[in-house]
């Protein structure tokens, strides 16, 4: 939890640095920015401050942390195709990379440690083309999106129980610009 | 006196300098002795400690040891079992300045492994002499000569001139392993000798190495390096130097270099599925060999670089299939069993050996290409995975996962007892042996 806390924070501050930096989408940025840059061209040396929530106003247009929007989505053993649940997921993903379109993601193929680990690395590659051609299907530019199995070598969870299984058996999203 | 040179392997590769043969009987015509035995009968052959000149330059019992088993794993000997006996009758003949053959066979031996070592820090030199004892005469003589620290070498060169001379067949003890281990944290490439000694890490790459090929010659490898959101297929000689071949958008895996190391497959997705891709061996001219929308991965040469044998899921679950080098329809050759990989071709042509997920474990077996006659070759609880063929058409290497640690084995596929090759803290793993 605390790690998915850290990544969420992260993200979140990178996603606060596009949008103040012009990088990100235009209308949609909140009215007020939460965190003012003591020296607009330093960005290095950012100040925040909290504000009264009186302040915000009620028709500020908040927009999701990418955290929120880039969660793993997951598989069945030895399988790769996308599971009707995690479809949501990745319209929300599709929705997101349209509203901040000079951001890329790589997308980690990941395996549970049953299958060998030479096909496992072809199946983890699969997992992340499969959510890619979702992606893709759904009108995001396929030049946005990369792909990189980790097969069987960076399990999440390092236990040989099924929960951990099903937890390993993961395409995991990094926003990487 | 003219011998065989043995150089640092890391420098050059064994410079025959001048062939010598101590005795000249029967020199250039094989001797083909005894091995028209019934299958699985083997000849029996004795070996005493080598005789010391010169100070103890190596432990002859060491020397003995490697002899021993270097010969009694070659599939074609066996050893006499009491070496009380053998001492013995090796003293008894050091005594009378002659060889006792007849007390030689009465120990049961057929053939009898004469040496001597010696030498000073900087070099050693190890012979041997041949005898068959049936006949009473010498066969043949060698004569190796190399840095102290090359004397292993020179051991396992004899085994391989003895099993070539006996039976006509090439030796493997002079072949080498490559493999992965997390001795150090991080997944590098080492190298060892195929019995387990010697063992050398070849890359540094403080990342994940994995997959690790030969090129044809023993003195390069293939592997894939996995970096942060990239793959990188490379190749490395033994002492590090290393170079990329291919770093395509995904996977840059599983690379197999041809029978004549010009050219290599391996999987890539560059093209948005997983497929079979030929290049040249500086990564050039990439040619896409299969076409679909299901996983075609883990290519192989056939030994005469004419067909290529690949994992496919196209029937839902992966399977071995074997196509042309070229492309073009591929026939399915495993069709027992809902889950097979990790296949290597047989340098004598005839069989392809892979892991099959047998009752849940994996287990390696071999399928003959023409006839899809299978057969297992290990048993037990422990995962095996990643088969690699020796040079005979007769061993295979492969690792073991059994108590949460991964180690590796050798088997005969004619006897099926496995031989454990590594021990020790680390996982050893994705073994391939050099020609």
């Amino acid at each position: 939890m605390r790690k998915n806390l850290a990544l969420a924070v992260c993200l979140f501050a990178v996603f606060a640095m596009l949008a103040l930096s012009g990088c990100g989408s235009k209308e949609e940025v909140m009215e007020e920015p939460i965190m003012e840059p003591s020296d607009a061209e330093d960005v290095g040396s950012l100040t925040g401050d909290d504000i009264p929530l009186a302040d915000v106003s009620d028709d500020t247009v908040y927009i999701e942390p990418a955290s929120s929007v880039f969660a793993d989505i997951y598989f069945e053993f030895d399988r790769y195709n996308i599971r009707p649940q995690d479809e949501a997921i990745l319209q929300r993903i599709a929705n997101w990379l349209q509203e901040n379109d000079q951001v890329r993601v790589m997308i980690e193929g990941h395996c549970d440690e049953r299958g060998t680990n030479e096909y496992n690395m072809a199946l983890g590659e699969q997992r992340a083309l499969a959510a890619r051609r979702y992606l893709v299907n759904l009108g995001v530019a396929s030049a946005r999106l990369g792909t990189v199995s980790y097969g069987e070598e960076q399990p999440l969870d390092p236990r040989s129980t099924e929960d951990a299984w099903s937890k390993n058996r993961r395409a995991h999203f990094v926003v990487s610009e | 006196m003219q011998a065989h040179r043995l150089h640092r392997p890391l420098r050059a590769t064994l410079v025959v300098t001048c062939a010598l043969l101590l005795f000249a009987v029967s020199a250039g015509a094989q001797v083909h002795l005894n091995v028209s035995k019934a299958f699985g009968q083997k000849v029996i052959v004795a070996v005493p400690l080598f005789e010391v000149e010169g100070g103890t330059i190596v432990d002859p019992s060491a020397v003995r040891d490697v002899l021993e088993f270097d010969l009694g794993h070659s599939g074609f000997f066996s050893i006499v079992e009491n070496r009380e006996f053998v001492d013995e009758t090796e003293t008894d003949d050091r005594i009378s300045g002659r060889i006792a053959f007849q007390e030689w066979s009465a120990l049961g031996a057929e053939i009898l492994v004469k040496g001597t070592i010696g030498g000073d820090l900087s070099e050693v030199y190890v012979e041997a002499t041949v005898y068959d004892l049936a006949q009473g005469k010498a066969i043949f003589g060698r004569r190796y000569v190399g840095e102290r620290e090359l004397w292993r070498d020179a051991v396992h060169s004899i085994s391989d001139d003895i099993v070539f001379k006996l039976t006509g067949e090439t030796g493997i003890a002079k072949t080498k392993i490559a493999f992965t281990s997390t001795v150090t944290g991080f997944k590098e490439v080492y190298v060892m000798d195929y019995d387990g000694e010697n063992r050398r890490r070849v890359t540094r790459q403080e990342a994940i190495a994995v997959s690790p090929d030969w090129f044809p010659g023993g003195q390069e490898i293939v592997y894939t390096l996995l970096l942060p959101n990239r793959h990188e297929c490379r190749r490395a000689t033994l002492d590090g130097q290393g170079s990329r071949i291919s770093a395509f958008p995904g996977l840059n895996d599983f690379a197999s270099p041809s029978p004549r190391g010009d050219e290599i497959v391996l999987a890539l997705s560059k093209d948005g599925n997983t497929e079979v891709y030929r290049l040249r061996a500086d990564g050039s001219d990439p040619r896409r060999l299969t076409f679909g929308r299901s996983t075609e991965s883990s290519p192989c040469w056939s030994p005469d670089g004419r067909r290529i044998a690949f994992v496919s899921d196209r029937s839902g679950v992966p399977q071995i299939y074997v196509m042309s080098s070229s492309g073009g329809t591929a026939r399915r050759v495993t069709l027992q069993g809902n889950y097979n990989t990790s296949p290597d071709w047989s340098p004598k042509g005839d069989l392809i050996v892979y892991v099959s997920r047998v009752s849940g474990v994996f287990q390696v077996c071999t399928v003959d290409v023409e006839t899809g006659e299978v057969t297992r070759l290990t048993s037990g609880a422990g995962q095996k995975e990643d088969p690699s063929w020796a040079r005979d058409g007769r061993h295979v290497v492969y690792s073991v996962k059994q108590g949460g640690k991964t180690d590796l084995y050798m088997i005969d596929i004619y006897e099926l007892e496995p031989v454990r090759l590594t021990s020790g803290a680390g996982d050893y793993q994705s073994p391939a042996w050099s020609d």
